[in-house]
């Protein structure tokens, strides 16, 4: 039974942290002398470049406080957590699965943060004061220069389905995107979309119909377009594109504007911390205006503050995209997402869909709308 | 007992008391029906909640399915952001998908839709579970679909409901408090103007009090006022004996002081010595006097009156026989006692008794009897003197009851025996008479003890 369902796990979230290719998986700050000599352990499912200046900025600010980052799949952070072995356990617990996460929290593992900061918090950013989004991630579509050059720019959803429709023999083989079946991250973007628009469906087909290939990880997809093998990548996680696309001046990236998906990572202190104290500074820290500004500045994971506006916050972002920016909920709907036959159903519904074009591509005389 | 000491205090408490009590008592209803109605509000969740899920549960590969409705999740969290559970059963209880294996609850009815509350991992969950089965051409599996969430919002808004009736179970509970103190204020008025008129009174009046007051305060002026003319005819009554008193003893000593006046201006021995002895005479009537106004007092004292003992009549009659008997002994006169063989025994005070025979005694030897009886009768107790002496005429028998009113002016009496005599009687519940003697002459003082019958 238990392998069974690690089997599942591992298929609904079998991905490993997106693009962290040799990536080092821990990360240790000793006390300076003179500290208390508190251990405090974060288990997290963010690459360790991204989070070393958090850390780091932390530590110079609490020298008292000796740090330990393990790096983990989503998987990983999840399952360890419900191990009772883990040892040491968590005293922060940090990932981009949001259902898994609000799961944990849901069922009660999670304790409250009292902080003026934690009061402040945006009440869509977080679930009671258990649970806190301290980024802002959007989903977005990364294409090759030559494409904007011959089709012109993808700006939105709309775009690329009558681009997928009228190009299809140009595009045939040359768009990828993430496989649902087996990454938990496009599973989640798809639940998400398909409750938005019924549309959806339209573009998965569209999707289907130009033979898109199917990867695990935004890494995956972010190499194939650097080496040319595919012009259109849909659905990257914005925070590992915009560091990417940043030193390949070849791609182009795109946030839709009739909506993005904005993916945010939650942080809890579970119940039984070790630490809670220094896990409740380091917390507090993540939602302080200093540690959000250390995300804006030093990362390229969104800030989410209400008094930051710089590049690369949810401020900055709204300016831009108004209405069409679609933060996944932080709510009970999360949980439907894990419900296994809901999975089910809407992998086959998926996979229909796609088939679907593949089908229509051959015979495109009976599924083009009049 | 302190409530004792105000009437206001006691009567407020009496009433607040069951005030408070009552108010608790709407306290408590009060927290309960707001529970209730914040319950009812919340089930409307789980049940529609439980019901937008039952609609999605269809057959397929040969199994109950479900394509769970996030909206069916998201509406059991309200504002308070209440965790969330839910799980599908079949109807042989298999776990068939949830995000917790949540309990069944026993069906008390045949109702759909059942709640409780339980205990789940240390939460206090309100727990739905709906009861169907599918709608399909061949397939009619029953299955149970079990939605619960935590109580957070259900506590506030009970909270909140409570909060409202509370101000108002307040704001009444206020009210009936000042109505209540008002009321017992204003009912006791009238006794404070009582206590006012009283003690604004010039204490040496005893005029009635005339005050308008209502009927429970009216009965007890009246009370007074029957008492104050009580105390105006004591007084009267006072008044007019310590007048007689002064009378009767300035005349005496106004004799005994010409008397002696007189002998002083002769010189012969033989006449100061009949002075002397007149003197003596005199002054020994005079003590006499004041002996029995010293009695006469105290008898109208009640507050010196002795709670009466069970006695024997016969032996006091023989005692007071006794005591007389040297006295008539001397002065040739004959005294005898008739008794019954049997003890009568009475509720009296036995030296009042013997003073009143002796007085009577006294009376007969010094009006001029020759013969004196002290009869004692069994039924009913009397005690009777009996002399032959002049007796009193039948119309100035009552008058004789007075104090200082002497019948024969000749005799050498104080006029004060018979109204010892008479209140003594009256002491003892008993009726004085005074009667003519045997064969028509004489006097015959008769006490008849009346017990309990007066």
């Amino acid at each position: 039974m238990r392998a069974a369902l690690a089997l599942f796990l591992s298929l609904l979230l079998g991905l490993a942290p997106a693009g962290t290719a040799g990536a080092q998986s821990r990360l240790d700050y000793p006390a300076r002398a003179g500290g208390t000599g508190t251990a405090l352990t974060i288990n997290g499912a963010l690459d360790t470049p991204l989070i070393a200046p958090l850390l780091e900025d932390f530590h110079h600010r609490n020298p008292d406080i000796a740090l330990r980052y393990d790096n983990l799949t989503t998987l990983a952070v999840y399952s360890d957590f419900l191990d009772d072995e883990t040892d040491p356990r968590p005293d922060v617990v940090l990932s981009s699965a949001m259902p898994w996460q609000y799961r944990l929290a849901n069922d009660g593992y999670a304790q409250p943060l009292e902080s003026p900061a934690a009061r402040a918090w945006p009440e869509w950013a977080r679930w009671r004061h258990e649970l806190f989004a301290i980024t802002f991630e959007p989903v977005v579509i990364v294409y090759r220069r030559e494409l904007a050059e011959r089709f012109g720019a993808v700006t939105s959803h709309a775009g690329l389905l009558d681009l997928l429709t009228e190009h299809r023999q140009a595009l045939e083989g040359r768009v990828v995107t993430y496989d649902p079946t087996l990454s938990g991250a496009g599973y989640s973007y798809a639940i998400e979309e398909a409750r938005l628009s019924p549309r959806y469906w339209e573009l998965v087909a569209a999707l289907g119909s130009v033979d898109t290939a199917l990867v695990g990880t935004t890494r995956e997809m972010l190499e194939g377009l650097a080496a040319g093998r595919y012009l259109l990548g849909y659905n990257l996680l914005g925070s590992y594109a915009r560091d990417f696309v940043s030193s390949h001046p070849g791609l182009e990236i795109a946030v839709p504007d009739d909506y993005a998906l904005v993916t945010q990572r939650l942080a809890f202190i579970p119940r039984d911390a070790p630490h809670p104290r220094a896990a409740r500074r380091f917390l507090d820290y993540l939602l302080s205006e200093a540690g959000q500004r250390a995300i804006s500045e030093l990362t390229t994971l969104g800030a989410i503050h209400p008094a930051l506006d710089g590049p690369g916050t949810a401020n900055a972002l709204r300016e831009r995209l108004g209405d069409a920016l679609r933060p996944i909920r932080i709510g009970p709907g999360l949980l439907a997402t894990l419900d296994r036959l809901k999975r089910e159903a809407l992998l086959a519904r998926w996979t229909r869909e796609f088939r679907r074009g593949t089908i229509g591509a051959a015979a495109p005389q009976e599924t083009t709308p009049p | 007992m302190s409530a004792t000491h105000s009437l206001y205090r006691r009567l407020a408490t009496w009433l607040l008391l069951p005030l408070l009590g009552l108010g608790t008592l709407m306290l408590v209803q009060a927290y309960l029906s707001a529970r209730d109605a914040a319950d009812r509000a919340f089930d409307r969740l789980l049940e529609a909640s439980s019901l937008a899920i039952a609609e999605q549960v269809k057959w397929q590969d040969d199994q109950l399915w479900l394509d769970l409705p996030p909206a069916a999740l998201a509406m059991l969290a309200t504002d308070a952001q209440e965790r969330v559970f839910y799980a599908l059963y079949d109807d042989r209880d298999n776990f068939i998908t949830g995000n917790a294996r949540l309990p069944g609850l026993t069906a008390s009815d045949d109702t759909a839709l059942h709640y409780g509350d339980i205990r789940w991992h240390g939460m206090a969950l309100r727990l739905g579970v709906r009861a169907s089965r599918l709608e399909g051409w061949s397939q009619r599996e029953r299955f149970e679909v079990r939605v619960a969430h935590t109580r957070e919002g259900r506590d506030r808004l009970a909270l909140s409901l409570f909060a409202g009736s509370l101000g108002r179970i307040a704001i009444m509970a206020l009210l009936a408090v000042a109505v209540v103190l008002l009321a017992v204020r204003a009912a006791l008025a009238p006794l404070t103007r009582l206590r006012r008129a009283i003690r604004g009174r010039d204490p040496r009046t005893l005029a009635p009090l005339a005050l308008e007051l209502p009927r429970e305060l009216a009965e007890l002026r009246e009370t007074l006022n029957d008492l104050l003319a009580r105390m105006r005819r004591v007084r009267a009554n006072q008044e007019r004996f310590v007048g007689d008193a002064s009378h009767q003893l300035r005349t005496p000593l106004a004799g005994l002081s010409a008397r002696a006046e007189l002998a002083l201006r002769q010189d012969d021995p033989q006449a100061w010595r009949a002075a002397l002895e007149a003197i003596q005479s005199a002054s020994a009537r005079t003590a006499r006097l004041a002996v029995q106004l010293l009695s006469l007092t105290r008898l109208n004292n009640p507050e010196a009156t002795p709670a009466p003992a069970c006695l024997d009549l016969v032996e006091t009659a023989r005692s007071a026989t006794r005591h007389a008997l040297a006295a008539c002994h001397r002065r040739g006169i004959d005294l005898g006692l008739e008794a019954p063989d049997d003890a009568v025994m009475i509720d009296g005070i036995d030296w009042q008794l013997e003073e009143a025979l002796n007085n009577l005694i006294d009376n007969a030897q010094r009006y001029g009897a020759r013969r004196i009886t002290v009869r004692v009768g069994a039924l009913p107790p009397t005690l009777e003197v009996e002399d032959d002496g002049p007796g009193i005429p039948a119309e100035q028998r009552l008058l004789m009851l007075r104090p200082f009113h002497r019948g024969a002016e000749t005799g050498d009496g104080s006029g004060l025996g018979l109204a010892i005599v008479d209140g003594i009687a009256r002491t003892h519940h008993a009726r004085l008479t005074l009667a003519e003697g045997h064969g028509g002459r004489g006097l015959r003082a008769t006490l008849l003890f009346l017990g309990d019958r007066e």
